[in-house]
């Protein structure tokens, strides 16, 4: 007899429909799963089986064959374990096949007969389109954010119990109330001193601009990367809804109660496989970090020791906004629009050219080899950190604004970006940019100067305008670019010599 | 030391004339120096056996006996034993052809384009390989040589010294090494590119002649066709364009350690002044001053600042009794030379900044500082000071490298040399 339940499978951070087709029929006793299942999914056979078992079915010696509808897509997870149980109740007669219409069966199972939370149960639910997800009850509140018709359960049994109507649907937890407790970021407040640091910080968030810090271990990179998230403005509902749906498809969602608000930022370290920066493997294509910082800021700390190959990785998607994951069998597009904040020493001592540094140049050249020119090219902001003299860590300086004060500047400067059709100033290219920020006689004068000096190029003069346009956004300013933002924009821009080393 | 020993010429061995098809001497020497290990003074040892041709012969026929063989400078010694399958593999006509070929040349000592300043020399090089045109070496040469770690303060001492002395008409000397050898080559190569038409104006004007503005040699420790870390390739080609690249070592040779100091002793007797613009205390630059004092060559250093690494050696060398060399002048003065007809830049006079600027400029000294750190010790917001330092950007008292700020001027409102 045929039965049919209704799941989800899925790929990159999308979720796709799956039917499941179970067929039971006399013959040898075995028990087959077809429609490209990965080895997790394979696996179900056993743990169907068992969990039916527990839960006091009967689980019939017959010919038994299960399909995964599209058979050209790979499933994999666990994820449809539940859908197959009862796919195979129906077909062995033990529940009504009308019971499972307008359901989608979204969870795992225990060899007890428990349901299991999933990976990506907010993607998942939201394939489920027209039909009415039903998740494990752990999975109830994630389900809930994008479904809140949702149903749950605890039991493969209490699950048949609810579908008949023997029992009661079970609630799901309940939700916690919204922006309880303050967001646990560091202020900026904290950090002592370090004025152009601070303002460049703000540039960034407030223009998107990517930055690079350079400096001698110690002087307070980390700290102020650290600060940077802060700073950017709430999630719009749909960039929370985005940015959730990454962390829940690679499982990093931690509270999912709610979507994630804040922005996120991620800081893998230096020897993560290009696998695990840029998303893939060979049947999830989970996403990688810059895919979880999409929508927030990725730091990679220690720039110059993360191979060259996974930064020219990230030069495409740093443009496109988009990771284009593509395998021999299946691709996925995932999000990708981050603010890249990196660090890095000097040189491999840490001591920079103008201090006691122990390198040779051959040494000092192969370390900032790896740092290829168009990936220098995409730092709009660069700064170099020292530690801040001990007068100023110790001494009673008047402490610089907070991270809520500098929030609500980015908040407007990010405003009038979105007046000008774009998220951040940075994405301003050509005709937009020469529309958004012209030029004052002085202004003009300035950047003439300098690429007549040949200190500036063509397009870092381009990079300079859209840095000069958010000083000027968060300044309040309107009005063509001035002389004194489009200094300060010389002040904090970065080239190829930013390391402070000429070859 | 064996007084240099001039070689006969073979009758069917003309003067180099590059248009000649006929095998000259320099192509057995050339097959020679080819061989593992082989130096100069390896080299000499060899032919007192006889003719470039006939040494060659013996050692394909592996006739060279333990005598001379125990004669031979260590590294050659250790190498003989390959030298008979080796010379078997190589047809010097060939080899010779080729370099021709890729223009390259060789001239060895006794041939009428021999530099003459090697000549008298303690040591000097059985054969010479370069490209380019050897008549630099007719202006009068100085040497400027230091350290491959240098600071920004040595690259632009060391690059002005270049500019200047090559307006001035002095054959600049150095290794095309890293860092201040790549400072003073670049510095030389841009005087050319300033005076593009030099050639035309002396043709007109005959009392300038001489004082136009001199090609670069460098003189390297590998081959010529690849001279130097792989960053200064382009430099090469530009100073083979206006100089000349020379090396004892044959095309294609990648610079052994030991290649190093006996190149420096090629410098050392090429330039009758050196300049030791920065080195350490103990460095390749300092065991080019030993070749120099050897020579009884006068030796410059550059004063830099006494806590700084790169500068101790140059400091040392001052305090030992080396003159002090502060610009081309001192150079110039060393050379006895005057400075005349020099086409320095005009003097251009620079305005004195006022207000934030004048007080920038107070505080930034000629090693570069952070903008965080100028802002933080004037206490003066980023707005301001950004202003400040575009003003002095734009008289030219200061220049933006990335977050760095530097002084490039003088405030006794001369120009910047």
């Amino acid at each position: 007899m045929l039965a049919i339940a209704h799941s989800a499978t899925l790929i990159g951070a999308r979720g796709y429909p799956v039917r499941v087709e179970a067929h039971v029929s006399d013959g040898l006793p075995s028990f087959a799963i077809v429609g490209l299942p990965d080895a997790s999914c394979r696996e179900s056979r056993d743990r169907v089986r068992a969990a039916l078992l527990s839960s006091k079915f009967v689980v019939k010696q017959a010919r038994t064959t299960v399909n995964l509808a599209p058979t050209h897509l790979r499933k994999a997870g666990a994820g449809l374990d539940v859908a197959i149980a009862l796919a195979l109740l129906v077909a062995t007669g033990q529940l009504d096949a009308d019971l499972l219409d307008g359901h989608a069966f979204i969870g795992e199972l225990g060899l007890d007969g428990s349901m299991r939370p999933v990976i990506g149960t907010l993607p998942l639910c939201e394939a489920a389109g027209d039909l009415r997800p039903v998740v494990a009850h752990a999975d109830a509140a994630e389900a809930a954010l994008v479904r809140p018709d949702a149903r749950c359960a605890r039991t493969l049994s209490e699950l048949v119990g609810a579908l008949r109507g023997d029992l009661p649907w079970p609630d799901g937890e309940p939700r916690r109330s919204h922006g309880s407790g303050p967001p646990d970021e560091p202020d900026l407040r904290d950090v002592q001193g370090q004025t152009v640091a601070r303002r460049a910080l703000e540039v960034a968030a407030a223009g998107g601009h990517h930055l690079l810090m350079v400096g001698p271990p110690g002087g307070g990179k980390t700290m102020l990367a650290e600060r940077l998230p802060g700073l950017l403005p709430d999630l719009t509902d749909q960039a929370a809804l985005d940015v959730s749906r990454v962390h829940s498809a690679a499982g990093a969602l931690e509270d999912t109660s709610r979507l994630l608000r804040r922005p996120p930022m991620r800081a893998p370290h230096h020897t993560a496989s290009m696998v695990a920066l840029v998303g893939g493997g060979s049947t999830v294509l989970r996403p990688g970090e810059i895919s979880l910082a999409s929508g927030g800021v990725l730091f990679l700390d220690e720039l110059g020791e993360f191979p060259a190959a996974h930064l020219d990785a990230m030069r495409q998607p740093l443009e496109s906004g988009v990771v284009r994951v593509a395998r021999a069998h299946v691709g996925a597009s995932l999000p990708a629009r981050f603010l890249l904040v990196a660090a890095t020493n000097p040189c491999p001592c840490g001591v920079g050219p103008f201090g006691p540094c122990r390198c040779s140049a051959a040494q000092i050249q192969r370390y900032q080899r790896r740092l290829s020119g168009p990936l220098l090219d995409r730092f709009d902001l660069g700064l170099w950190v020292d530690p801040p003299p001990a007068s100023e860590v110790l001494g009673q300086r008047s402490a610089g604004e907070s991270t809520a004060v500098v929030r609500d500047r980015v908040a407007r400067a990010r405003e009038r970006a979105r007046e000008r059709g774009v998220s951040a100033n940075r994405q301003l290219r050509g005709e937009a940019l020469e529309r958004a920020a012209p030029l004052s006689a002085e202004a003009l004068a300035v950047l003439r100067d300098h690429l007549a000096a040949g200190r500036l190029t063509m397009r870092g003069a381009q990079r300079i305008r859209a840095v000069a346009l958010t000083l000027m956004d968060l300044d309040g300013l309107h009005g063509p670019l001035d002389a004194e933002r489009v200094q300060v924009a010389l002040s904090m821009r970065t080239h190829a010599q930013a390391l402070g080393v000429a070859a | 030391m064996t007084p240099p020993r001039r070689l006969s010429r073979t009758p069917d061995g003309p003067d180099a004339d590059p248009d000649d098809r006929s095998v000259p001497l320099e192509a057995y020497l050339g097959a020679l120096a080819t061989l593992d290990g082989m130096g100069s003074a390896s080299l000499r040892t060899l032919l007192a056996l006889g003719s470039p041709s006939e040494v060659w012969e013996r050692i394909c026929r592996g006739a060279v006996d333990a005598r001379l063989r125990n004669a031979l400078a260590p590294v050659a010694r250790d190498a003989s034993g390959s030298w008979a399958a080796q010379a078997r593999s190589v047809d010097p006509v060939a080899l010779w052809t080729r370099w021709r070929s890729r223009g390259i040349g060789a001239v060895s000592i006794g041939s009428p384009s021999y530099p003459a300043c090697l000549l008298d020399d303690l040591d000097p090089p059985v054969l010479l390989f370069h490209r380019g045109d050897l008549d630099a070496l007719a202006h009068p040469r100085v040497a400027v040589i230091g350290t491959r770690r240098a600071t920004g303060y040595g690259r632009r001492v060391a690059h002005e010294l270049g500019l200047d002395l090559a307006s001035a008409g002095v054959c600049v000397v150095s290794g095309l090494a890293l860092g201040i050898d790549a400072a003073a080559h670049n510095g030389a190569v841009a005087a050319s590119d300033r005076a593009p038409g030099s050639t035309a104006e002396t043709a007109v004007d005959p009392s300038v002649s001489g004082r136009t503005q001199a090609g670069p040699v460098a003189v390297v420790g590998g081959g010529v066709d690849a001279p130097g870390p792989s960053t200064n390739a382009a430099l090469a080609r530009r100073v083979v364009g206006v100089g000349a690249v020379l090396s004892e070592a044959p095309p294609g040779t990648r610079p052994a350690p030991w290649r190093f100091p006996v190149r420096n002793r090629i410098l050392a007797a090429l330039a009758p002044v050196v300049v030791v613009v920065e080195s350490a205390e103990r460095g390749g630059s300092m065991l080019t001053v030993e070749q120099a004092q050897l020579r009884d060559r006068t030796v410059l250093a550059v004063p830099g600042p006494v806590d700084s690494p790169a500068s101790a050696g140059t400091n040392a060398l001052i305090s030992e009794g080396a003159l002090v060399c502060r610009g081309v002048d001192d150079v110039m003065s060393a050379l006895g030379l005057l400075l005349e007809g020099v086409a320095n830049p005009p003097v251009e006079s620079r305005a004195e900044p006022d207000g934030d600027a004048a007080s920038v400029l107070a505080v930034l000294g000629f090693t570069p500082v952070s903008i965080e750190s100028l802002s933080r010790d004037l206490d003066l917001d980023l707005g301001r000071l950004s202003v400040a330092l575009g003003r002095l950007e734009a008289l030219g008292w200061a220049e933006r490298r990335g977050p760095f700020v530097e002084r490039v001027a003088r405030s006794d409102g001369g120009p910047r040399r």
